[in-house]
């Protein structure tokens, strides 16, 4: 019995079924050998057939039958948008995509902005918020509530405010005005 | 006016410091803002310069804060346990 096995462990080897091996010798313990080896020669035959209708070269080995002939380039292309649209959540119907440029600014896109940032400063009253208040006068915010104001433009916006801008910067409308400066948007 | 923009300056240096502060930047901030009240109606030149060199200091002080915890965080992530010693 184990000189059978021996031979099968041999024989799975050199006909590159290894994998197979484990539960042949599972079930060669059950089974008889001889059937057994039929079994196998059986898989031999089985795998070396393409082996040799390749070395005759009468049919070349092709793994899909049903290409007719190669597809031309536009369908190529075709294909591959498809597919890459179909991936692309953000432009699939227009096929333009902005990477890491920013939304395009407006005036009043801006303005509501910055109106935004100052509503959610917790030191600022929303009822008295206007594009024209003063954030001294009319806000009673003081010069280091100002500097926070600032900072939060600068996080808002992206850019950073120096001092000697930030002193003039004491109205809303007066910091959308230098922002929409900065950026170059005049209309 | 020199003076008050530096003090300014100071305090825009000091909030930036302490976006990074272990207890919070809201903690912090209260805590700088009391600070810097608690001297608000201070008029003299001499002691405003003397509390822009603190404020400079408290600054060296942050750096070195942050500096202890990334060393810290960088040793635990590398050892399971810290030695005892």
């Amino acid at each position: 019995m184990a000189s059978s096995i021996r031979t099968i462990r041999l024989l799975s080897r050199s006909t590159g079924f290894f994998r197979n091996s484990s539960c042949c010798v599972a079930s060669a313990r059950l089974a008889n050998v001889s059937e057994f080896n039929q079994r196998f020669l059986h898989t031999i035959k089985r795998t070396s057939l393409p082996a040799l209708t390749q070395v005759n070269g009468q049919s070349v080995r092709s793994y899909s039958h049903t290409i007719e002939e190669k597809p031309t380039l536009k369908e190529v292309q075709d294909r591959v948008l498809k597919v890459v649209a179909a991936y692309d959540k953000v432009t699939a119907d227009k096929r333009v995509r902005h990477y890491s440029e920013k939304p395009p600014l407006t005036v009043k896109f801006i303005t509501d902005r910055v109106l935004l940032v100052l509503k959610l400063y917790d030191k600022i009253d929303a009822e008295k918020l206007t594009l024209d208040s003063h954030f001294m006068n009319d806000l009673g915010l003081d010069s280091l509530d100002h500097v926070e104001v600032i900072m939060a433009m600068e996080d808002e916006f992206g850019f950073e405010i120096p001092d000697m801008d930030a002193e003039r910067l004491v109205t809303p409308a007066a910091i959308a005005r230098y922002v929409a400066d900065k950026e170059d948007i005049y209309e | 006016m020199a003076l008050r923009s530096k003090v300014i300056n100071l305090y825009k240096t000091l909030l930036y410091m302490g976006r990074d502060y272990p207890q919070g930047y809201d903690y912090f901030r209260d805590k700088l803002r009391k600070a810097f009240d608690k001297n608000r109606h201070e008029t003299d030149p001499t002691q405003i310069k003397k509390m822009i060199v603190h404020g400079n200091y408290v600054i060296r002080e942050l750096q070195a804060l942050y500096m202890l915890k990334k060393y810290r965080t960088m040793k635990k992530r590398y050892y399971d346990e810290s030695p005892k010693l």
